[in-house]
């Protein structure tokens, strides 16, 4: 019984890796890079693929926010999906992002985020610890998204 | 699949906003910018071989509100002409029959399978529908729609909800819906198994037209329907999803063609009167379905099967499948096979015969006898600039009565009681 | 003993039910517009309208809407 408790309670554990800033990605390069280099922003991370409707209309949001915020400390990150590389380079020729693009075409890291829909995106702290999720992208509460960032930056 | 996702219940965050139900996904990788907008129209032919022909045109508008809401409206006008069969067997002898207004008749000549040609109507039809993202899980929507022709008039109300299950893949959805139709009928609804005046029988306008009148009700009728469907949608693999729905439907009130009759005739198989047929006020349907459908490299591919039961015994299988194959990334080629057999309804009979007892409910309407029918149809599709599609349809729908199980008398054996009914189906659709 | 068989069975079946589907990275393929199960919603009406006219069932895909004089 005890033993049992102690597998289920191991597998548990090990399998729900939470999302954070220590893990590896590609850039568009193909080099793996490792997300910690954004640690000390205010850290967006946005997961999105070519073929999600919702996404291509995060875009010109994110750009907005980077605009107004990247001097302040936000880092606006945005993790493709895409299992070809071709298709997030073609999204991006219809539009382009004056934010950092990420690539994670295995899907390693969106699965350690154990993500629940497309887009998702997760908000880290200057401290880089997660404080915030959301799950889908609405125009509506776009507002709220950016009051978030906006309280983040001020500590 | 790894136990792993069991483990993040307690964070309730559960779909996917690219959602499996239909509306958000318009992914299509020509549009520049998500577009509020989307319209859809079509014209359609429908002609039957010396029989009915319709035209249909329909318009679909739909609207985004944001990103939670969606308005989508429906316009369908429709014309029909042409004859359809009134229920009465063919003879050896030329039949003269009496129209439904009273005013004038019509012949069949020998031979012939009877047909009135009395109807040209034209019917309008508007819905309206609602549909509102609550959460992350739950989706609801609610409608109306109306329609009116000359002798028919229909508003009904419909609503639902749906709830997504483990990340979007599994969806659930009840959904109800309240009609009313009002039937006023030309000429008066016809009283059931009332015989039917023919001027020839009468020396006077007058008379004839007393016993014509006696043959009617004045008033309309109406019949209500509740229909409910519990529906199940399912991802199965990257590339296919399922679905299966139940659906119950109530229906009651006046459910008789007030322009069918049933032929009675003697022993000879020689029709003795024409009387007015009648179907029961209150009908129970399910219906069962079940469909996959498949993304593949070059095309989509979708099989059904649907089976209905009702307590008027009419029990049908309906077996459908269409391919569409990408010639190129712009144009394909679609095609559709339809199967559908049904069981006569309990009621249903070919004819009655002069000695017996009438019955409590009888029609002769070929719909609703034992048939089979086969569709083919063929569809081309053009993707144009700006997301704009253009397609065109053809397709063979046949259509295939048979005798379920009644002896045939006298001169009945020299004619075809149960003729196939072949029919061509047009259509040209745009959408952007 | 047997109330920690059943919870197991309990879990692991649930769990069973819930690994069948993608994760949400996957749904390309059913992200396409020709894959929506309303995609061609016009042919669909259009043909529920003419077998519910000449047929005596209708129905099943979705609600049997719309009353018309024809059946």
């Amino acid at each position: 019984m005890r033993k049992l408790l102690l597998l289920l309670s191991f597998m548990t554990w090990s399998l729900s890796a939470a999302p954070s800033l220590d893990y590896q990605v590609q850039n568009l390069q193909g080099e793996l890079v490792s997300l910690t280099e954004f640690k000390g922003k205010v850290v967006y991370l946005d997961f999105w693929a070519s073929w999600c409707g919702p996404c291509r209309k995060s875009f010109p949001w994110m750009n907005a926010m980077h605009q107004k915020y990247q001097q302040q400390g936000l880092a606006i990150v945005a993790i493709n999906l895409d299992e070809d590389k071709v298709l997030a380079e073609k999204f991006l020729t219809k539009l382009p992002a004056d934010f950092h693009i990420r690539l994670d075409p295995e899907a390693d890291v969106a699965s350690k985020f154990d993500l629940q829909g497309m887009p998702s995106s997760y908000i880290f702290n200057r401290q880089g610890e997660l404080v915030q999720t959301h799950l889908g992208f609405f125009e509506e509460k776009s507002a709220g998204y950016e009051n978030e960032i906006v309280e983040l930056l001020k500590e | 699949m790894q136990l792993k996702n069991r483990s993040n219940i307690s964070k309730a965050l559960a779909i996917a906003s690219c959602s499996l139900l239909g509306h958000s996904a318009q992914a299509s990788a020509n549009t520049e910018k998500p577009d509020d907008w989307k319209v859809d129209a079509a014209i359609m032919y429908y002609g039957e071989e010396d029989r009915v022909q319709a035209v249909e045109a329909i318009g679909n508008v739909q609207k985004a509100f944001g990103d939670e809401s969606l308005l989508d409206m429906k316009l369908v006008v429709d014309s029909l002409t042409g004859a359809s069969a009134s229920g009465a067997v063919a003879q050896s002898e030329t039949q003269t029959f009496t129209r439904p207004s009273g005013n004038g008749q019509y012949e069949t000549a020998s031979g012939e399978t009877p047909l009135d040609d009395t109807f040209h109507d034209t019917r309008v039809q508007a819905s309206a529908n609602w549909a509102e993202t609550l959460s992350p899980v739950w989706k609801t929507n609610v409608g109306v729609n109306g329609s009116k022709e000359f002798d028919y008039f229909s508003l009904g109300l419909n609503g639902g909800v749906e709830r997504s299950f483990n990340k979007d893949n599994t969806t659930l959805a009840l959904s109800g819906a309240y009609t009313f139709d009002a039937i006023d009928p030309v000429g008066g609804r016809p009283v059931a198994f009332s015989s039917m005046a023919l001027r020839a029988d009468y020396d006077t306008e007058e008379e004839y037209r007393a016993a014509f009148d006696m043959t009617r009700m004045a008033g309309s009728e109406d019949k209500k329907t509740m229909d409910m469907m519990l529906s199940v949608t399912q991802v199965l693999s990257r590339r296919w999803l399922f679905q299966a729905n139940y659906g119950l439907s109530s229906v009651s009130g006046y459910m008789t063609d007030p322009y069918k009759i049933l032929s009675q005739v003697d022993d000879t198989g020689t029709t003795q009167s024409y009387l007015y047929e009648n179907r029961p006020d209150s009908r129970l349907k399910h219906s069962f379905y079940m469909m996959t459908k498949g993304a593949l490299d070059a095309g989509v591919i979708d099989f059904s099967y649907r089976y209905t039961t009702d307590d008027w015994d009419l029990n049908s299988h309906t077996l459908e499948t269409h391919y569409r194959y990408y010639f190129s990334g712009r144009f394909y080629g679609q095609v559709h096979l339809r199967y559908y057999q049904q069981q006569a309804a309990n009621f249903y009979r070919p004819f009655l015969m002069a000695g017996d007892p009438l019955p409590e409910y009888a029609s002769a309407d070929y719909r609703i006898g034992d048939m089979t029918t086969y569709t083919l149809g063929l569809k081309f599709g053009q993707r144009l600039s700006g997301g704009h599609e253009m397609s065109y349809r053809l397709e063979y729908y046949q259509q295939n009565p048979e005798n379920s199980g009644f002896d045939l008398v006298g001169q009945l054996q020299d004619h075809d009681l149960f003729p196939e009914v072949k029919a061509i189906i047009a259509q040209v659709s745009y959408s952007f | 003993m047997s109330r920690t068989i059943i919870s197991i069975a309990i879990a692991v079946s649930l769990s069973a039910c819930s690994s069948l589907g993608v994760e949400p990275w996957e749904k390309d393929q059913l992200a396409r517009a020709d894959m929506a199960l309303d995609s061609e919603k016009l042919d669909l009406a259009l043909d529920d309208h003419i077998y519910f006219s000449k047929e005596g069932s209708s129905g099943g895909r979705s609600l049997a809407g719309g009353g018309c004089g024809c059946n």
